[in-house]
């Protein structure tokens, strides 16, 4: 009987999984297949690639671009989280308390996160050009605004700014809403007790937010991580790869160039960080059950 | 009674009329996919299309816009799956790889039994050729690069007349600079694509104390010095910095706008001019890469392909032949302000005759890009080179001998032609 009921419940998990090999199984699998031989423009529809192991991923990383594209994922990922999480967090706080047209204005501020990724792009193209906005309210307070978009120094933080942009509202709700999963009354009888806000703060919402704040730092690593239209609009990468990512870098070497196995073992790279990002969220989500 | 026997009648005759459209063949439909986004060449497109459905019953072609970007995406990822359209436009440059890859269908015989074949301009056909000869397609338009001079801007400075030689240019784009006013003394787009190869080839290939070379040979001198005097209209300001972001529509803006004394410009810039709105001067002059009477271009254009599987491949081919041929190219190249793949060709220009006369005496100086089908590859390491030259100040010589590392191993395991 419980033999029975087991294979009875295989069946009702079967189409999901026929679903998750099809959709996301066979282009992992030919990705990792792909990367793993050297097919290119020459090949590609003549056939005579052959498998050559793990020779794409060794000239990765003894390919200087490859490890500024790397480390350009790294930094603007964790700038944009640093930023995005606090400022967002701060905001969370300050909407929270219950005040007239705190409705409103936040959802102005969620227009950033409205706005498709290519017009945020456009915008901050415009917005970080030498004679543009940034530079000209800076010009207003005397001050010699650098050239964003030009330097190799410069480019990659006006990206990280856009990209907060759009960031910061998208923290907010998520924390606000988790705010409001916490019940007034425990700020109430911690009151009584004498808290002031500063340990009300530290010891009800952050351990009582500590769920919330977890799933938002997590998905917003994964979609930091991949980003790809906005450096895409706003910079095509440059200057010399100083805002090319793992993304824009793997787009670039299969579909500019057409080396598709190099631009698969990119975009292993990046599967590899996520998937270890992934595991370590599922880890603490069981830890938190 | 007498009404259902008329009605009968009426209906058997219906049936017989309509019998001979049925047995007749339909036409085969055909998908035809480019990217002209321009007004004048998106328009003429279509009408160019309805005009061929209209003359001929053998195929119905139905044109779809599809943004370049995109269209040359929808080729590679076609390359593999056979999603394609049945005719395809390209960019002459990438036409190469796509041979490579198998997109287009060798239409060779078919072109040669047409016996027009020797009236096209030999670097554009080139372009629609593998390595062995074979060919893939026609070149339906082309295109080089001058450059444009704002008079007012040159006569402020001293100057009547447009630059004829490399020093003479390097002078005036120093005397026409005034940063008070922020005028520039020169534009371009040297952005991180192939407009910025396109845009930077002429400099590199420049004839200065001599001839000029090829991409294979970018460490020669006159190169190095053509990337050195780039680089130092950075360096003095006399260039603005942002031309690595700028595409060739924001190089010719700043030019529109009076911002850039001089710019180097395309032959479908001239379709532009109105942008300028009288408020300047202008001239037209072959690009001053070299010693007086020697000039360097790069030619540009869009060929038309067959694409592999393409259900009439006969009937596409046709329709290649009567968009290349002798009148359809005259009349295209006034409409989209380019210019003829064929020497037969005679583009009775209604605009800016002076400016499309500079440029059809250009492209005699004009070289093509490969064709290579690692192109875009190579590509690369010439606006990457330019970049670093433009951006952190690098040597234009270890520059380029950068850019050679990289460009080397790709032409000597297959040569360019």
């Amino acid at each position: 009987m419980a033999a029975g009921k087991k294979r009875e419940a295989y069946i009702f998990v079967l189409p999901a999984f026929i679903y998750i090999l099809f959709v996301l199984g066979y282009p992992l699998i030919y990705n990792v297949y792909l990367s793993l031989r050297n097919v290119d423009v020459k090949n590609l529809t003549k056939g005579g690639d052959v498998f050559i192991g793990l020779q794409n991923y060794i000239d990765l990383f003894k390919n200087p671009t490859f490890l500024l594209v790397l480390k350009n994922t790294f930094v603007f990922t964790i700038a944009c989280l640093l930023f995005q999480f606090t400022i967002g967090f701060a905001l969370a706080l300050f909407f929270y308390q219950k005040f007239r047209l705190s409705g409103p204005i936040r959802g102005v501020l969620l227009v950033s996160y409205m706005i498709p990724m290519s017009v945020t792009g456009l915008l901050g193209k415009n917005i970080f050009s030498n004679a543009g906005l940034v530079n000209n309210l800076l010009s207003k307070i005397g001050i010699i605004g650098p050239e964003w978009l030009v330097n190799t120094s410069t480019a990659l933080i006006a990206v990280i700014i856009m990209n907060c942009w759009v960031g910061i509202p998208f923290n907010m709700l998520l924390l606000i809403s988790g705010l409001t999963s916490i019940t007034p009354d425990v700020y109430e009888s911690a009151s009584i007790d004498g808290a002031n806000w500063l340990q009300r703060f530290w010891y009800i919402t952050v351990p009582l937010m500590k769920s919330s704040m977890l799933s938002v730092l997590m998905l917003g690593f994964i979609y930091t991580f991949r980003a790809f239209d906005l450096m895409y609009i706003m910079t095509a990468g440059g200057p010399l790869n100083s805002t090319d990512v793992l993304g824009t870098y793997s787009y670039m070497l299969s579909f500019t160039q057409y080396k598709f196995s190099q631009g698969s073992a990119v975009a292993m790279v990046l599967f590899g960080c996520l998937f270890i990002v992934g595991l370590f969220y599922l880890r603490l989500l069981s830890k938190e059950d | 009674m007498k009404k259902t026997l008329l009605a009968l009648v009426l209906a058997v005759a219906m049936l017989l009329v309509s019998v001979p459209a049925v047995l007749a063949e339909a036409p085969t439909e055909i998908t035809l996919w480019h990217y002209f986004d321009a007004s004048a060449d998106a328009q003429a497109i279509v009408d160019w299309v309805d005009e061929y459905n209209s003359i001929q019953n053998e195929i119905h072609i139905t044109a779809t816009y599809v943004s370049r970007t995109e269209l040359m995406n929808q080729y590679t990822v076609g390359a593999l799956s056979g999603e394609l359209p049945d005719i395809g436009m390209v960019d002459s440059p990438d036409m190469a790889s796509y041979i490579s890859l198998g997109v287009f269908e060798d239409i060779t015989d078919q072109l040669e039994a047409w016996g027009e074949l020797d009236q096209f301009y030999p670097g554009p056909l080139e372009s629609c050729k593998d390595a062995d000869g074979r060919i893939y397609g026609l070149p339906q338009n082309t295109n080089c690069l001058a450059l444009a001079c704002n008079m007012d801007l040159l006569k402020a400075a001293g100057y009547d007349h447009m630059p004829t030689n490399l020093a003479e240019f390097q002078e005036m784009v120093a005397a026409t600079t005034d940063p008070a006013d922020d005028v520039y003394g020169f534009a371009m787009s040297c952005i991180s694509t192939e407009e910025g190869t396109f845009q930077l080839l002429p400099w590199l290939r420049s004839a200065a104390g001599g001839a000029g070379v090829n991409v294979d040979n970018l460490t020669a001198d006159s190169a190095v010095n053509g990337l050195k005097v780039l680089g130092d209209f950075v360096a003095n300001g006399y260039m603005s910095k942002e031309c690595v972001n700028w595409t060739q529509s924001d190089a010719f803006n700043q030019f529109a706008a009076g911002k850039a004394a001089l710019a180097e410009v395309g032959t479908w810039h001239l379709a532009m001019t109105d942008a300028i709105g009288g408020a300047f001067e202008y001239g037209f002059c072959l690009l001053p890469t070299g010693d007086e009477g020697t000039s360097t271009s790069t030619i540009g254009g869009e060929n038309f392909g067959v694409c592999s599987g393409a259900e009439n491949v006969e009937g596409c081919v046709n329709f290649l032949e009567w968009l290349c041929s002798k009148d359809k190219e005259g009349e295209w190249a006034v409409v989209a302000g380019k210019i003829p793949t064929r020497q037969d060709s005679v583009a009775n220009y209604t605009y800016e005759v002076d400016g499309f006369n500079v440029f059809v005496d250009e492209m005699n100086y004009a070289q093509a890009r490969g064709p290579h089908a690692e192109w875009p590859t190579i590509s690369e390491a010439i606006y990457t080179a330019a970049q670093s030259v433009f951006v952190d100040g690098t040597d234009p010589a270890e520059a380029l001998a950068g850019a050679m590392e990289k460009i080397t191993p790709i032409v000597e395991a297959n040569p360019l032609p």
